[in-house]
């Protein structure tokens, strides 16, 4: 197997069918199923085993942690969003990758070669969200799925590791993601507002209601309860989204997430948990304005037929260089202009605007 | 005027205050006399100060009524807003319903500004299409109201001195005649000038125009902006579009403010909001304000989505992966 620096391939609706049809998607329901039913029945403190890979991603969690910790927020008082340091925290991570990977993970590399953490880096440094825009969403929570997604592929994590995988790696990346949604004010850019989930994540509700489909006296109306929710979020994922939603929201639960109270009305959490596959399938895996973004490499591989790597900008003729940013949307289809240089600004030079004028587009961001 | 079930326009914005529901017949009748006014509007307006410019909204309809305590209910105040009235905010459909209301109720008095929300596509993934499939059932309302988003015109010109917009530049307009000659009554499109005033963002960092992060529009560095204005012959520029902690954001020694009307977004960001009253050419003041107190009771399920309009409120789409 040759590998290759994942590009991405989705961009029409016909992609999209391929997509749906094809083996990486499969792999990625098969794979979160597998992981939901591991923690069927188990609380965040069941014992679980760690081996030396899980210990290693566990560490590279915390390296990002220090990562963070190394950029505070200087200035907490402007009138800006999203804060600036997090493109710092962005790009040290993206620098440290490949060596933090190669020190934590087992991964053979022959210098000067493409290798499986050139893949891996892609997926791993798409997981914290957004440097240019500082924001996060779903796709970018897909990612780090994906990453363990190709531990499991590279055969570095067996399916007797997937207990661990949610309980421990997956909870921990939760942690580091309210982090860094807290410290640098990430805009929930993606969020569908009160018509959706959540404004950033999903596979926490997913995994969530796994651990709670077999409890015996808890049941989807708990949430509702503050003493439960009190009671039960150290132990379950999803009561620990719902402490968390109602320490971050103002409005009661039932406005801020009436899909949350809507869902709390189901009978058992075994069907909540299969309702949640099924919605992660529908609403993430199948949404083009997520899966546009989502990277094909040697290990994840693109479904055939669907349309080329997209172009991107070298940005050195904008007459500036900034950080390489995968997600940040380079290589659109130019806009044609007509203001040129006439006031000495480069404006980015158009590539073959006219071939493109008719060609799609991804849905932007806001 | 004819407006099916309820036939006085007064009496449709009076339950509109209350944030209840018109009937479907009704809808039908305002965006039929909406289309009206709006197909005569240009692609700039032109108003004069005092007026209160109001930036985006996106259905968080209490804190739009707080706007109106704080700022005066319309016609005493002139309001000049800049789109993004729907997605994302619990009302997005009582929000819009209210301000096409105003509209055809004072046409001189209050001015809407399509913003990149106001689109088919954009409203089917943000929230706004969820929203009337579930207030009505069906979704002949989110037809309604997009077809009129097409209608709405694209800027405005205060005093003949400060250009409003709900993004920002374009290298596709140079001149506001060219912005005058848009074709504006479609879809937004992916890209060119009409994208572009709807989708750009100001830039601190590069001086120029260099391609948007958001995928559409552009961002404007301070030259741009300044060969805009004497091009034009206008001392600055307004608009919404970004989310701004302290509910507005001065750009290039006050070249560009950004106004954020929307408190405590999504009910998690806990940001300022600002409405800018603008009193004269060189007067000015920021009204800013916090989310209205509605926000934080405690709400039966039945107040919130209000009564069933011509269909099944509990039938709401999701539901379904659940059952």
């Amino acid at each position: 197997m040759s590998y290759f620096v994942p590009v991405r391939r989705i961009l029409t609706s016909e992609d999209m069918e391929k997509w749906q049809n094809g083996e990486t998607y499969e792999a990625i329901v098969q794979f979160v199923e597998e992981l939901a039913n591991s923690v069927v029945g188990k609380t965040n403190d069941a014992e679980c085993n760690i081996s030396g890979v899980i210990q290693g991603v566990l560490d590279l969690l915390d390296d990002v942690l220090n990562v963070i910790k190394s950029h505070p927020v200087a200035d907490k008082t402007s009138s800006r969003f999203g804060k600036p340091e997090f493109r710092d925290v962005y790009d040290e991570i993206t620098d440290r990758s490949q060596d933090i990977l190669a020190r934590r993970l087992p991964l053979e590399q022959a210098t000067g070669q493409i290798g499986a953490i050139d893949e891996l880096c892609v997926y791993f440094n798409e997981s914290w969200g957004n440097r240019t825009r500082i924001d996060y969403g779903s796709g970018h929570e897909l990612n780090f799925l994906c990453f363990l997604l190709c531990l499991k592929r590279l055969g570095l994590l067996e399916s007797s590791d997937y207990t661990a995988v949610v309980l421990k790696v997956f909870n921990q990346y939760i942690h580091v993601m309210r982090v860094l949604q807290k410290e640098y004010w990430l805009e929930p850019a993606g969020s569908h507002g009160v018509w959706g989930l959540d404004d950033y994540h999903f596979l926490p509700f997913l995994f969530g209601a796994a651990q709670l489909s077999t409890h015996k006296h808890l049941r989807p109306k708990s949430i509702h309860d503050p003493d439960l929710v009190e009671m039960f979020h150290k132990k379950y994922m999803y009561f620990e989204c719902i402490y968390f939603i109602n320490s971050i929201k103002t409005a009661s639960l039932r406005w801020h997430s009436p899909m949350l109270d809507d869902i709390s009305g189901v009978k058992t959490w075994s069907k909540v948990s299969e309702g949640m596959q099924k919605m992660y399938k529908a609403e993430v895996l199948s949404k083009l304005p997520i899966i546009q973004h989502f990277f094909f490499g040697s290990i994840l591989k693109a479904p055939e037929g669907c349309s080329p790597p997209r172009k991107t900008f070298d940005n050195a003729e904008e007459g500036h260089t900034h950080h390489h940013d995968n997600d940040s949307d380079e290589g659109l289809p130019e806009h044609q202009h007509t203001w040129g240089d006439c006031c000495g600004i480069k404006v980015p030079s158009a590539i073959a605007a006219s071939e493109m004028d008719h060609s799609p587009r991804p849905l932007p961001f806001d | 005027m004819d407006l099916g079930a309820i036939t006085d326009l007064d009496e449709c914005i009076e339950l509109l205050y209350k944030r209840q529901l018109l009937p479907e017949i009704t809808l039908k009748a305002l965006c039929f006399k909406l289309k009206e006014i709006l197909i005569n509007e240009p692609n700039i307006m032109q108003l004069q100060s005092p007026i209160t410019v109001v930036g985006d909204i996106h259905g968080q309809f209490y804190d739009l009524i707080e706007i109106f305590k704080i700022g005066g209910y319309c016609p005493d105040t002139n309001y000049l807003f800049l789109g993004d009235y729907v997605d994302r905010g619990m009302f997005s459909v009582e929000t819009i319903t209210l301000l096409i209301c105003l509209k055809i109720r004072h046409p001189n008095r209050v001015t809407l500004v399509r913003g990149n929300h106001e689109s088919r596509q954009i409203t089917q993934n943000y929230g706004f299409y969820t929203e009337c499939m579930r207030k009505y059932g069906n979704a002949t309302v989110w037809h309604l109201f997009t077809d009129i988003f097409d209608f709405l015109t694209l800027s405005a010109m205060i005093d003949n001195c400060i250009f409003a917009i709900h993004g920002g530049l374009s290298p596709n307009v140079h001149t506001l005649d060219q912005l005058r000659l848009i074709d504006r009554f479609k879809e937004i499109p992916h890209e060119g000038a009409m994208a572009d005033l709807v989708w750009s963002d100001p830039d601190t960092e590069s001086s120029g125009f260099s391609l948007s992060p958001r995928g559409a529009g552009y961002t404007f560095g301070v030259d741009v902006v300044k060969k805009f204005l004497s091009m034009n012959s206008m001392d600055k520029i307004l608009r919404a579009h970004q989310l701004c902690n302290e509910g507005y954001q001065v750009y290039f020694n006050g070249l560009v403010t950004t106004v954020w009307s929307a408190p405590n977004y999504c009910y998690r960001c806990g940001n300022k909001a600002s409405v800018m009253e603008i009193y004269n050419k060189d007067q000015h003041y920021f009204n800013v304000f916090d989310e209205a107190p509605e926000n934080k009771d405690q709400w039966p399920k039945e107040d919130i989505f209000g009564e069933v309009v011509g269909g099944d409120t509990a039938n709401a789409q999701h539901i379904e992966y659940f059952l």
